[in-house]
């Protein structure tokens, strides 16, 4: 009888998921069929159709173009990509050096430095935003992307993250490597790293789609409209092309494609990487 | 002396430069774009300040203003936004607790494709906050929408209450689905199955054993993310802002908006008024977060 049960309730699942995940992906497929529709026809319908008329890759072209100077989206493309790129490779960078130091060497004000720190940074960070505009126009770094990449490595809480993960690591394999006569340079890049893999990654992840889908800050220090990421450009598209639906979708697919490639990938490391965050083993 | 032999007592004998070079870029920049922001803000919220000349110390005239004045625009912005910032916490936080937790549940029950329906629901927590709100702003468009043409509806979706509401809540609850949900399958992976048969044996029925057995077993990560969504959704912004612009007349202008308007906007900057509120929104912040977790240490004691 138990099994029977099990089975029926596993059916029951499986019917409302497929319910769920129409209704979650339905918005996502509309809006990216809606991308190959030709803008003329959706009005001839009278506002709304499904599935285009005529398929076509003209409202890419238009969008992507060089000579769209209302919105420069290949502009934005690659500024999203330096801004995330180097934002992640120098967060992985800094975040694990300090967090090595942390988990595994001895010093002076080693616990007080990282709890000041740890306890600091839980206030929100709405209050710096005002303040860090007046800093970032003193050291004339406003309109340039390095306003939007700094900042982002000042946070705490993934230096916690990845010290977790080396507290766990044994200190007799240091120990060893120092006996041989390693400096620490040498074990945090030959043993720490290795070792630290998943969480390194996981961090980066997160650190590249935060800064990527970061939307305050850059359209308060980005004036330049040639220097907007896509997440702060996409903002001004709704006033450029208001009720045009399929140049609309365009934008929004272009901004949500590279996401979906990037998840395609990196799947494992996403769910291993939140549920080391939250304290649940997985 | 006293320092050698602590140096002796680490078994080395140099001075331990290295750890402080390690941890010095973090905690240069945390200097600099954390902490000093942190007390200029605060600072500046007891200044007049244009947020380009310097400012002049007003002592709490702005909180005065902003909490009493009933004259003043921004005594009614700071609390209009306020309102609308809570209303938004109270609708959202349920659902994005909620609904996670039932689809975590059906997964729960190893149905087929599982791994492709966790996917599917943790995608678009990966969008950008600009991406989604344009894609529901087509869903709920009035004559080009999805919504009204699918169920034959004429609903003025961003432009009446409480459609606009409704309208920021859904596309904020589907764009954040992901991430509690993630929590709530590991954990219930992780909750010991022998007891929940016990129960059924002893009559315990579906409902029953969800509350009595299962929650309480994941008290720990439900907790957590209620904490971390709370936080999160009192930093609304992007979604009022592109979805109803804060409209119909004013009924979804958050906070947040108006302290960016005020410090940023097209006017004379108010930095002062605006440090102010956003300190008092970083202290309720603040306060909310302490308190629950308060409420997990009382729990577990």
């Amino acid at each position: 009888m138990g099994k029977n049960r099990e089975k029926s309730e596993r059916i029951i699942a499986f019917a409302l998921l497929t319910v769920l995940a129409v209704i979650t992906l339905l918005p996502i497929l509309w809006i990216i069929i809606s991308s190959f529709k030709v803008e003329s026809e959706v009005i001839q319908a009278g506002g709304f159709m499904f599935f285009p008329k005529t398929w076509t890759l003209e409202n890419y072209a238009a969008i992507l173009s060089f000579s769209n100077k209302q919105l420069p989206v290949y502009y934005w493309f690659m500024n999203s990509f330096i801004v995330s790129g180097i934002q992640t490779v120098l967060a992985v960078l800094v975040f694990s050096l300090s967090a090595y130091a942390y988990a595994k060497l001895h010093f002076k004000g080693r616990d007080f430095i990282f709890i000041s720190m740890m306890f600091l940074s839980s206030f929100p960070a709405i209050t710096n935003i005002i303040p860090m505009y007046k800093i970032m126009h003193n050291l004339h770094w406003l309109n340039h992307l390095v306003a939007l990449i700094v900042p982002g490595l000042a946070g705490v809480y993934n230096i916690f993250l990845i010290r977790q993960f080396m507290l766990s690591i044994p200190d007799s394999l240091l120990e060893s490597a120092r006996i041989d006569g390693a400096g620490e340079l040498y074990i945090y890049r030959h043993i720490m790293v290795p070792c630290c893999k998943p969480i390194l990654i996981a961090v980066g992840l997160f650190t590249f789609t935060g800064s990527w889908n970061d939307f305050l800050w850059p359209s308060i220090a980005i004036n330049n409209l040639d220097r907007l990421t896509l997440t702060a450009g996409l903002q001004l598209a709704k006033g450029v092309y208001g009720n045009k639906i399929a140049q609309m979708s365009t934008i929004a697919t272009i901004a949500i494609i590279p996401m979906i490639i990037l998840y395609l990938f990196t799947q494992n490391y996403f769910v291993k990487g939140i549920n080391i965050s939250s304290g649940v083993k997985g | 002396m006293k320092e050698r032999d602590q140096h002796n007592k680490n078994g080395l004998n140099r001075f331990r430069i290295t750890p402080y070079l390690f941890i010095a870029p973090h905690v240069l920049i945390f200097i600099a774009f954390f902490l000093i922001p942190m007390i200029y803000g605060i600072y500046a919220s007891f200044t007049k300040w244009d947020l380009f000349g310097s400012p002049n110390w007003v002592g709490a005239s702005n909180y005065q203003t902003i909490f009493f004045n009933k004259e003043s625009t921004f005594y009614r912005q700071f609390w209009n936004g306020l309102k609308n910032t809570v209303t938004f916490v109270l609708i959202c936080v349920p659902f994005q607790i909620s609904l996670p937790l039932i689809i975590a549940v059906l997964l729960d029950k190893r149905p087929k494709g599982r791994n492709i329906f966790q996917g599917i629901f943790y995608m678009p927590t990966l969008f950008s906050i600009t991406s989604v709100t344009l894609t529901w702003l087509f869903v709920f468009n009035r004559t080009l929408g999805l919504f009204n043409h699918l169920f034959g509806t004429d609903i003025n979706w961003y432009g009446e209450q409480p459609y606009a509401w409704m309208t920021i809540v859904i596309a904020t609850v589907w764009w954040g689905i992901g991430g509690n949900l993630i929590i709530y399958v590991a954990a219930l992976a992780g909750i010991d199955k022998t007891i929940i048969e016990a129960a059924s044996l002893d009559g315990a029925t579906g409902w029953k054993k969800f509350v009595n057995i299962t929650l309480p077993q994941i008290q720990f990560p439900l907790t957590y993310t209620i904490v971390v969504s709370v936080i999160a959704q009192f930093n609304i912004y992007g979604q009022p802002l592109m979805i109803t612009g804060g409209g119909p007349s004013e009924s979804t202008h958050v906070l947040l908006m108006y302290i960016r308007n005020l410090a940023f906007g097209t006017g004379k900057s108010v930095a002062g008024m605006a440090s102010a509120m956003s300190t008092v929104l970083g202290l309720i912040i603040g306060i909310v977060s302490v308190v629950q977790i308060m409420m997990i240490r009382k729990q577990e004691a």
